[in-house]
């Protein structure tokens, strides 16, 4: 901070804030070893053998092996297929959710119709029921329809946000009516307006809210291991655990489980790197989310 | 919008077609998809979840109305007093510290002098994107008696995951390190963008930092601080994957001493009782709407002050 004092010699504030700026830094490296140092030991363990992460858990290994890796598409049954359930689980949920955000917004934000304002005040009430408490009332109704241990039991449920309609809804209101009024005086018809004018001007929203969406389907841990019991339907995230105590003997094999951490995390860690900026939008929108 | 293109629109536009602003059938069959949905997926099964509640249920036969009874048996049940104790003490002991640091480091990155802001930011995030299940596996790892890297950097023989005493806090430790970067992104976002001329104002003015925190950047930090701790205590009560994974070397399920309170409806709907279940739900909304009501509370009054 610039210092407008001018009694004390200079060559102190020079000193005191060389020492300030000093350990600000030294807290800052420190924080990033504390956040980096478990990661990259997940990493790193995936690559040492099993005999060699109980001598050495903390070091490189002496050994580098694919093994563990090579292990994940033939173990059990394969933890590859339940990597793609993952991804076909939360790729999908994320499609039809912003597709539905998307259509009901759009009327939100652009349209004047009976019980408009009542409406989507009674929705944004239910936006503070956590969605945790509703799943009993699932869990029956979809055990009963005889969805449980399919794909589109995990898939459905947490396709429909209000959060999300709410959130492009805000992303459209700032949007001007001028562009939809030049595409309808083109001769556009309501769903060629929707689709070929409001969807690519909301991208910004889009994007943001389909990365906060795959996010939570992709950790979603609760539901998944309510309703898939049997492994070829259960996603990555609820197998990883089943590893900890299934093993033959005593101890974990924890070189395959890093592993196996790995790809649940790689997919996150591609997407963040593919779009750093909507993502972290996307947490700070999602921070207003009940 | 310029006042003479309105009236220009106004006049121009019914005389190519009717306005579409005032359709009458259109702006219901785009919202339609989604309130059939939310019907389907949310509304129905949490209103079924409510009627449910006030029966005996197995899942299959008769349902027989037995009123309260659900939620009076719960709230005699010593294990969900128990889990609701250890989500309590999670939230309080996860939520002071994470918060703490999280706006620290938010303060010390805002600051314009701090250089390589694009590396620290997405450093300091990186927790996050660790899936929480794959994060406590790490964990889990970390805490091991004999091998865990923990134990070894310490030079003591902590049973982390043994002695439940012990295991409250790993689960602690694991909240907070993975739940900083989330709260350190929100609270940056705020400080960023507050204009810096208040802040200028205020040096000027011969405030210290400490002064320049108490007086200009909490009243200014003031919606997002309470926003940011009403949704962690709601997402508190949620907790679940953290206990359960970090414990799953011994068999599964988190031991009921260090149980979070949704292992009691999960552990319900598992062995049939989904009246029960049911009942755990509501109260658990109850709760929730309870807590973040007193802080709305709480954190009022003290802006006021």
């Amino acid at each position: 901070m610039t210092t407008r004092t001018v009694q004390v010699p200079i060559h102190f504030y020079t000193i005191s804030r060389f020492i300030t700026r000093f350990l600000t830094y030294l807290v800052l490296i420190a924080t990033v070893i504390v956040s980096l140092y478990p990661v990259v030991m997940m990493v790193i363990n995936s690559f040492k053998i099993r005999s060699e992460i109980f001598r050495n858990p903390a070091g490189l290994p002496e050994h580098w092996t694919l093994y563990n890796y090579i292990n994940i598409s033939n173990f059990h049954s394969g933890l590859l297929q339940n990597f793609l359930n993952s991804l076909v689980i939360s790729l999908t949920s994320s499609l039809i959710a912003v597709i539905l955000c998307a259509l009901g917004a759009y009327a939100f934000a652009k349209y004047r119709f009976k019980g408009r304002e009542l409406l989507f005040a009674l929705l944004l009430g239910t936006m503070m029921i956590p969605g945790e408490i509703i799943i009993p009332g699932q869990y029956i109704i979809f055990a009963k329809m005889g969805w449980l241990n399919t794909l589109r039991v995990q898939i459905l449920p947490g396709s429909v946000s209000v959060f999300g309609l709410f959130f492009i809804r805000q992303y459209m209101l700032t949007i001007p009516d001028e562009l939809i009024e030049a595409a309808w005086v083109d001769g556009a018809g309501h769903f060629t307006t929707f689709w070929e004018i409001m969807l690519p001007a909301s991208m910004p929203a889009l994007g943001a809210y389909a990365i906060m969406h795959f996010m939570g389907m992709w950790n979603n841990y609760l539901w998944p291991m309510m309703v898939a019991t049997k492994k070829e339907f259960q996603p990555i995230v609820v197998v990883l655990p089943q590893l900890v105590d299934t093993q033959i003997g005593f101890v974990p094999e924890w070189g395959l489980i890093m592993a196996g951490c790995v790809l649940s995390t790689l997919p996150i860690i591609m997407v963040f790197l593919a779009f750093q900026d909507w993502f972290l939008r996307s947490v700070v929108i999602g921070a207003v989310k009940g | 919008m310029t006042a003479s293109s309105a009236v220009q629109q106004r006049i121009t536009v019914p005389k190519v077609k009717k306005s579409w602003k005032r359709e009458k059938l259109v702006p219901y069959l785009f919202i339609s998809p989604f309130i059939l949905a939310f019907l389907l997926l949310f509304l129905g099964p949490a209103l079924y979840a409510l009627i449910v509640s006030f029966f005996r249920y197995a899942g299959y036969g008769s349902m027989t109305f037995i009123g309260l009874y659900n939620y009076f048996a719960t709230l005699q049940y010593r294990l969900f007093w128990m889990g609701l104790r250890n989500t309590v003490f999670y939230w309080i002991f996860h939520d002071i510290p994470m918060m703490t640091i999280a706006f620290g480091l938010a303060l010390i990155v805002s600051n314009k002098y701090i250089a390589f802001k694009r590396f620290f930011k997405p450093m300091i995030y990186l927790p996050q994107l660790v899936t929480g299940v794959a994060s406590a596996l790490i964990f889990s790892s970390f805490f091991g008696l004999e091998y865990g890297v923990l134990n070894r950097l310490l030079g003591m023989r902590i049973p982390w995951l043994i002695d439940v005493n012990y295991a409250r806090w790993a689960v602690v430790i694991l909240l907070v390190w993975h739940g900083v970067g989330y709260w350190f992104i929100v609270y940056l976002a705020g400080l960023t963008s507050i204009n810096p001329e208040i802040i200028e104002a205020s040096i000027v003015d011969g405030a210290n930092s400490l002064q320049r925190l108490i007086f200009v950047i909490f009243p200014l930090m003031r919606n997002t601080l309470i926003f940011a701790f009403v949704m962690d205590a709601i997402g508190s009560l949620r907790i679940f994957t953290e206990p359960n994974v970090l414990m799953a070397q011994r068999g599964g399920m988190a031991p009921y001493e260090i149980a979070p309170v949704i292992n009691v409806m999960f552990s319900s709907l598992g062995a049939g009782r989904f009246g029960q279940a049911a009942a755990v739900g509501w109260i658990m909304f109850l709760i929730t709407m309870g807590a973040s009501w007193a802080q709305f509370q709480i954190f009022n009054r003290l802006a006021k002050e």
